[in-house]
C-alpha cells in the first residue's frame, strides 16, 4: 500500500499554512515528517485524517483517492488528552468502537494492548490517577487498538522514561513489521534516524527536503574525516591547518577534496595509534538545522 | 450512524453513571416521597374538614387554637359582637379580656394573643395584629359580620322580626358554571409546574452540554475525538444523549410522584391542589413531551455550539450568557402572562411561533386556553424545521469551533469560518 499526498494547499484566513505539500510513504516502512513548531505538520496530519479538507491537492491510496470508511488510521496527537475522570477500559473501548470495532472485539483489543504495554493493573482505574508517562501509554493504545493500516505518531517519545521508550520502540518496530505505514513526527532526531527510512522536512508550509535518509546523508560531500585516538593532541598539532575538535570531543579533519580520503586515512593509521576513524556524515540533527534554521532557506535539494 | 450510536451510548452512560446525576434524582424522589407520604405518616387528614350529618362543620377548639380578643365599651355590644364573631371565626378562641388596651397590645407582641378587635361602636373598630399577613382576611370577615349585625338591628327596629331579617340577609343564590373550554384555575398549578420543569431542564441540561464540550476541548480529548468521529455525529450524539438523560430523570421524578400519590390517594382526600395536579389530561402530557424535546434541541444545539468555541471551561459562563438571557426572557414573558390570566395576549401569540419561545408559550396557551389545532400544528412544524436548521448550523460551528484554541473567537470570525467550511 502506498499513501501519497499530492500538492496539498491550505490556508486559514489570510495565512497560507501549506503551500503544496507532496510526499509518499509505503507499507512496512516508517516515514519521518519533520519541521519546526508551526511549520504545518499538524495541519498536514489533520488533512490526511480528513478533519478538514485541503483547498488543493489529494490524499491518495495506491493512486486512488482515500476512502476513510475502508482505511483506518490510528493517531497519537502531540497534545495528549483523554477523559481524565473516566475508567481507562471504558475510554479505550469507546475509541476503538468509534473506529468501527464491535464492543466485544474492542474489549479484547484493549485488553491485549494493556497487557502488551504492561498496564493491565490500571484497567479499571480512572485516567487521572495515572502518571504522565502511563497516561501516554494509554493514549498510545487508542492509536493502535483498532488495528489501523496507517499509524500516525506525533512526538511519541516525549515524556517517556528510558524503559518505556524502549517498550514503545519495540511496539513501533512490531507495527512496521506487520506491514503498516507508520508516520512519525518528532523533534527527537535520534528516534527518527533509528526508525525512518524516508523523511520529509517541512519549513513554513513547504517541503524543503525529502527522500531516503541514507541517500540524503550519503550525498553530502564526503570530504571530512572524524577520528578518536589517545594521541589526539599530537594529531591536532600535526594537522593544525585542517583539523579541529568537535563539540563531542572528536577530531575533525577537513580535506581539500573527497579524493584525498584514502591518502589521509593511510597516513594517519600508519603514523598514529587510532581507535576510530571514519568519513564524517552529518546527523539528521545537523541536516534539520541546516534546512530549517535561518530565515527562508532557498535552494531545494530533492 | 454507527458512530452516532456509539457516541450516544457513551454519553448517556456517562450521565447515568454520574454520581451527581444519580444523587439529585434520588434526592428528588425522596423529597417527593416524603411529601406524598406526609399526611399518612402524620395521621392528619388534610383533605377538608369532617362534616356531621347536618352539614355543620365541627370545629374542635383546643389550647392550640389561635386567640382573638374583643374589647368593647358597652357590655351589650360586647355580648352581641362575641356571639357574631364566634360564629364567623370558628378557628379562633375568642376572649373578652378585662385588661386595658396596652396589656392586650403587649400580649399580641408576645404572641399570647394573635389579634384584637377594639370596638368604637358597631360600625367602627381598630384591628390589632403583630405581623400583618399577606393573606389576612380577618378584617373583611369582621366587616361583613358587623354589617350584618347592623342590618339585622336596623330591620328589627323597622318592625321585622329578627328571624325574618336574618333570613332575608342570608339569602343564597344558587349558580352553576358550565365551562366549555379549560378551567384556568384548575390548570394553573400543573401548567406552572410544567413550565418550571421545562425551564429548569432546558437550562440545566443545555449548560451541561456546553460544559461537556468545553471539557473535552480543554482536556484535549478533542484532538483525538475529532479525528475519530464526524463532528455532526458528536454533536447529535451528545445532544440527544442529554435529552434522553433529561427525560429519564423527569420520568423518574414524575413517575414516582404519581406512584406515591396513588398509594396515598385516600389520605390526600380531596385536597384541591394535589388532585388537580394528578388530574392532568393525557394530551397535555404528550404536548409537554413534544415541546420539551423540541425546545430542548433548539437550545442544546446552540449551547453545544457555544461550548465548542470556548477553550476553557471557565469561559463557558460568559459565552452562554446571551442565550441564557434569551431563554429567561421567554420564561418571564410566559409567567407574567400566566399570572395576568390572559394567556392569549399578543405577546404570547407572537411568542408561540418563535422557536426560542414557542415551547413554553404555546404549551401554556394549550394548557390554559383553547388554541385551534392548526395554530398548534404550525407552531410545532416551525419548531421542527428550526431544530433541523439550528442543528445543521450548530454542527458547522462545532466543527470549526473545536479546533480553535486561545481566546474565544469573535462572532463574525466564526460566521466567516462556518460559511467557508
Amino acid at each position: 500500500m502506498k499513501l501519497e499526498l499530492t500538492n496539498i494547499e491550505k490556508s486559514f484566513g489570510e495565512k497560507e499554512v501549506l503551500k503544496g505539500i507532496s510526499f509518499f510513504a509505503v507499507s512496512g516502512e516508517a516515514f519521518g515528517l519533520l519541521g519546526r513548531n508551526g511549520a504545518g505538520k499538524t495541519t498536514t496530519i489533520r488533512i490526511l485524517m480528513d478533519v478538514f479538507p485541503a483547498e488543493k491537492g489529494n490524499v491518495l491510496i495506491d493512486g486512488a483517492p482515500i476512502n476513510y470508511n475502508e482505511i483506518k488510521i490510528g493517531y497519537l496527537p502531540e497534545e495528549r488528552g483523554l477523559y481524565p475522570k473516566k475508567k481507562i477500559i471504558d475510554q479505550l473501548v469507546y475509541f476503538a468502537a468509534l473506529h468501527g470495532m464491535k464492543s466485544k472485539e474492542a474489549v479484547k483489543a484493549a485488553d491485549y494492548w494493556l497487557e502488551r504495554l504492561d498496564m493491565t493493573q490500571y484497567r479499571n482505574k480512572r485516567l487521572d490517577t495515572l502518571s504522565k508517562g502511563n497516561q501516554q501509554k494509554i493514549q498510545l493504545i487508542t492509536a493502535l487498538a483498532h488495528n489501523p493500516e496507517i499509524v500516525i505518531l506525533d512526538e511519541p517519545f516525549s515524556g517517556l522514561d528510558p524503559v518505556n521508550a524502549m517498550l514503545l520502540k519495540d511496539v513501533v518496530k512490531e507495527e512496521i513489521a506487520k506491514g503498516k505505514i507508520v508516520l512519525f513526527s518528532s523533534h527527537q532526531m535520534s528516534y527518527i534516524e533509528e526508525f525512518c527510512s524516508n523523511i520529509a522536512i517541512i519549513n513554513q508550509g513547504e517541503i524543503v527536503l525529502k527522500g531516503n535518509l541514507h541517500d540524503i546523508k550519503h550525498n553530502y560531500t564526503r570530504d571530512k574525516l572524524i577520528l578518536r585516538s589517545d594521541r589526539e593532541d599530537e594529531i591536532l598539532s600535526d594537522l593544525k591547518d585542517i583539523s579541529s575538535r568537535t563539540e563531542t570531543g572528536e577530531v575533525l579533519i577537513q580535506l581539500d577534496s573527497p579524493d584525498r580520503k584514502r591518502e589521509m586515512m593511510q597516513y594517519l593509521t600508519e603514523k598514529y595509534d587510532i581507535d576510530e576513524l571514519k568519513v564524517f556524515e552529518p546527523s539528521l540533527n545537523d541536516i534539520f538545522v541546516e534546512y530549517t534554521g535561518g530565515e527562508e532557506k532557498g535552494g531545494e535539494k530533492e | 450512524m454507527n458512530q452516532f450510536g456509539t457516541i450516544l451510548k457513551f454519553e448517556l452512560l456517562s450521565y447515568l453513571k454520574n454520581k451527581t446525576f444519580l444523587g439529585i434524582t434520588i434526592f428528588l424522589v425522596v423529597v417527593i416521597a416524603a411529601v406524598m407520604f406526609f399526611p399518612r405518616v402524620s395521621g392528619i387528614i388534610i383533605g377538608g374538614k369532617d362534616k356531621d350529618s347536618s352539614g355543620q362543620e365541627i370545629v374542635v377548639q383546643d389550647e392550640e387554637s389561635p386567640v382573638m380578643a374583643i374589647l368593647a365599651k358597652d357590655p351589650v355590644q360586647t355580648k352581641l359582637v362575641y356571639d357574631a364573631f364566634s360564629a364567623s371565626f370558628p378557628d379562633y378562641r375568642i376572649l373578652l379580656p378585662t385588661d386595658g388596651l396596652s396589656d392586650v397590645k403587649e400580649q399580641i407582641i408576645s404572641g399570647e394573643i394573635e389579634c384584637a378587635f377594639v370596638m368604637e361602636n358597631l360600625t367602627s373598630y381598630t384591628y390589632y395584629v403583630n405581623n400583618l399577613n399577606m393573606y389576612d382576611g380577618n378584617t373583611a370577615i369582621a366587616d361583613e359580620t358587623l354589617q350584618n349585625l347592623c342590618r339585622i338591628d336596623a330591620l328589627s327596629q323597622a318592625g321585622i322580626s329578627q328571624e325574618t331579617a336574618a333570613e332575608i340577609l342570608s339569602l343564597q343564590i344558587n349558580h352553576e358554571t358550565e365551562n366549555l373550554g379549560v378551567d384556568q384555575a384548575q390548570n394553573y398549578f400543573y401548567t406552572y409546574i410544567m413550565i418550571m420543569v421545562l425551564y429548569m431542564a432546558i437550562l440545566l441540561y443545555g449548560q451541561m452540554v456546553a460544559t461537556n464540550v468545553a471539557t473535552e476541548k480543554s482536556s484535549r480529548a478533542m484532538e483525538l475525538l475529532i479525528t475519530s468521529a464526524k463532528p455532526a455525529s458528536m454533536m447529535f450524539g451528545k445532544v440527544i444523549a442529554s435529552c434522553l438523560a433529561g427525560i429519564i430523570q423527569l420520568v423518574a421524578v414524575f413517575g414516582s410522584a404519581y406512584l406515591f400519590y396513588n398509594i396515598n390517594k385516600s389520605t390526600w382526600g380531596n385536597n384541591p391542589i394535589i388532585t388537580s395536579l394528578f388530574d392532568m389530561p393525557l394530551y397535555l402530557l404528550v404536548y409537554m413531551l413534544i415541546f420539551f424535546v423540541l425546545g430542548f434541541f433548539v437550545y442544546a444545539f446552540l449551547y453545544g455550539a457555544i461550548g465548542s468555541t470556548a477553550s476553557k471551561v471557565e469561559d463557558i459562563n460568559t459565552s452562554v450568557m446571551p442565550l441564557t438571557f434569551l431563554f429567561i426572557a421567554a420564561f418571564f414573558a410566559v409567567i407574567f402572562s400566566m399570572s395576568s390570566g390572559n394567556v392569549d395576549n399578543m405577546v404570547m401569540k407572537v411568542c408561540s411561533y418563535i422557536p426560542f419561545t414557542s415551547p413554553m408559550a404555546m404549551f401554556t396557551r394549550i394548557a390554559m386556553s383553547t388554541v385551534p389545532f392548526y395554530e398548534v400544528a404550525i407552531s410545532i412544524v416551525i419548531l421542527i424545521l428550526s431544530v433541523f436548521g439550528i442543528g445543521i448550523i450548530s454542527a458547522k460551528i462545532y466543527r470549526v469551533g473545536v479546533l480553535l484554541y486561545g481566546t474565544t473567537p469573535k462572532f463574525r470570525a466564526i460566521i466567516k469560518a462556518v460559511r467557508k467550511a
